[in-house]
């Protein structure tokens, strides 16, 4: 059995006004499908990419993935457990949660402005009970910011001390501190400059080597994705419309909304031809 | 020795801006003088061995017939000193203005951030509540809270309890301020990725709020407070005027101008001049010192 399953899975936002407005108004009920019947899997240490506009459902995949947002219907399994069984025992789902963490878009907005460093490292490993002594939490956070290609020094920095890219791996690093076997990373580079972009891609696959992490890896950037991943889902419209291996995507694009996507990214090779 | 706060931007625009620096001064001189009021006052003013009735509306600048010493500010009907009475009532005005800020500030931020945070049916109930009670002017909240509970508590408490009181009234009645802003800024907090990621940890929605989000929505909640000790005070001196506040053994700058008010047109302006000029003087301060902690800290403004 696949590691990450997704079966089937929608999610329905009622965008409707209160039930009282919608009676005098006359109005019938708003609903949105933002992810509809969608089916995929990842087999572990491999990485998977959702592609797709803004809107398209991405994001909600995520979430619902990560725990945050119930399924409308269908389901999640990660390892064989879902978050939302409705017999799940409380105990597997604090290992769940240990082994789902989550890279979010802006590195600006994904840190607490006002904790230091070390404190932000800190908080998985005190949240999971990981380690108890003090000096144990220590070590294994400087431990973490070597991993992600930052120093011991920075542990009593707060984060506006960083960069953007800084920042990302400061993220990286909290996300690895509970030991994760899934990662989500939302648009992890989206909001890096290039150069940037290029060594936390860098680090995301070293890591996954190291510890054999599986990625679910989300982007509208399809430059990004065609590095990073092994497969790649596109999604429109809550739907997933095709789904192949980044060459066969590439090369070969069924769906005549990929066919889209792939016109509307820039080409290097056609830049270099211009005269 | 470096400290963080003289480097701070905040510090940079406030020793640049006069009318902060003096509002600021004026309010902790006063805030000095209620403190020690006890070193500071000339007489006792509750004493009543020390007082002589025939020193009674003594002009200011005027000296006591028996021991020579100049009354300041003059004296009122029963030869009190009236300097003395204003620092001690000054000590009762601003402590009662400070607890009762603080209940408001508690019992605001705690429901402003269960209704932005929780969200749902209990952000209906809390800010339809807020919006109810924000229809009836805070005075009139106050009176009635000022009311139930004197009604409630057994006679002989009454007195004692007074100033716990008006303490509880004012506070009830000005908590909405808090709870609307804190609210909102909530609502844009939680939104935020690093409180998604705090959820992943599983924490519980008190540890969420309490640890993440309540120490970045503490600027707003500075400024309401700064604004509300100034209401606070004002509301505690117009309770007080009304009669219905502090009991008159223990005057407060209300009670004081009430009392001042009875000689106005007999020709004794002093006793209702200096406890009014001390209040317009205190929340003057306080209120210049808001407005200045509110422009720093609205990033629009910058």
């Amino acid at each position: 059995m696949s590691f990450l399953l997704v079966n089937q899975l929608s999610r329905i936002f009622d965008l409707s006004e209160p039930w009282i407005l919608r009676k005098i108004k006359g109005q019938q009920k708003k609903l949105l499908k933002a992810v509809d019947k969608v089916n995929f899997s990842i087999e572990r240490g491999q990485t998977y990419a959702l592609v797709g506009e803004s809107g398209s459902g991405k994001s909600t995949i995520a979430m619902m993935v990560a725990g945050l947002i119930k399924p409308s219907s269908g389901f999640i399994t990660i390892d064989g457990y879902n978050f939302f069984s409705p017999t799940i025992e409380n105990n597997i789902k604090s290992s769940l949660r240990k082994s789902v963490q989550m890279i979010f878009q802006s590195p600006y907005a994904s840190l607490n402005p006002r904790w230091r460093v070390g404190d932000v490292l800190k908080e998985p490993i005190k949240a999971f009970n990981l380690i108890e002594s003090e000096n144990g939490q220590k070590r294994r956070v400087c431990e973490l910011l070597e991993q992600v290609g930052l120093s011991e020094r920075d542990i009593n920095k707060f984060p506006h001390e960083f960069s953007g890219g800084q920042r990302q791996r400061i993220c990286i690093a909290r996300s690895l501190a509970s030991e994760p076997k899934l990662i989500i990373c939302d648009e992890p580079t989206s909001a890096l400059d290039v150069s940037v972009q290029a060594q936390v891609l860098n680090l995301l696959k070293d890591l996954q080597k190291q510890f054999s992490l599986t990625y679910l890896f989300i982007s509208h950037d399809l430059a990004v994705v065609s590095t990073m991943a092994n497969r790649i889902g596109v999604l429109k419209q809550g739907i997933l419309v095709e789904e192949a291996s980044p060459n066969k995507l590439f090369e070969k694009p069924e769906h005549d909304y990929t066919k889209m996507l792939l016109t509307a990214a820039p080409d290097i090779k056609n830049v270099s031809k211009i005269p | 020795m470096k400290l963080p706060f003289l480097e701070s931007d905040l510090y940079y625009n406030f020793k640049r801006t006069p009318v902060a620096v003096l509002s600021f001064f004026v309010f902790l001189i006063i805030v000095i003088m209620a403190i020690f009021a006890d070193i500071i006052a000339p007489h006792t003013p509750f004493e009543p061995l020390t007082l002589n009735l025939l020193n009674g509306f003594t002009p200011p600048m005027q000296a006591n017939e028996f021991t020579g010493t100049i009354f300041l500010m003059g004296t009122d009907d029963q030869g009190r000193d009236l300097f003395s009475t204003i620092l001690f009532g000054l000590r009762i005005s601003l402590f009662v203005g400070l607890m009762a800020v603080f209940l408001a500030m508690v019992i605001g931020v705690t429901l402003g951030l269960i209704a932005g945070f929780v969200g749902g049916v209990l952000d209906s109930v809390i800010m339809r509540f807020a919006d109810i009670q924000i229809t009836f002017p805070s005075i009139l909240v106050a009176m009635l809270i000022y009311g139930v509970a004197k009604g409630l508590l057994p006679p002989d408490l009454r007195y004692e309890m007074s100033i716990t009181v008006l303490i509880i009234s004012i506070g009830l009645s000005e908590w909405v301020p808090f709870a609307r802003t804190v609210r909102g800024s909530t609502l844009v907090e939680k939104e935020k990725e690093y409180v998604i990621s705090a959820r992943m940890l599983g924490l519980s929605y008190p540890q969420i709020m309490v640890r993440h989000i309540l120490p970045n929505i503490l600027s707003p909640v500075l400024v309401i407070a700064t604004i509300t000790l100034a209401l606070a005070i004002i509301t505690e001196a117009t309770l007080s005027f009304l009669g219905v506040g502090v009991p008159t053994t223990k005057p407060s700058l209300g009670t004081l101008i009430r009392i001042g008010q009875d000689f106005l047109f007999s020709g004794e302006w002093w006793i209702l001049l200096f406890p009014a000029l001390t209040l317009l003087l205190l929340a003057l301060s306080i209120n210049l010192f808001g407005d200045w902690l509110r422009d720093m800290l609205n990033p629009k403004l910058k």
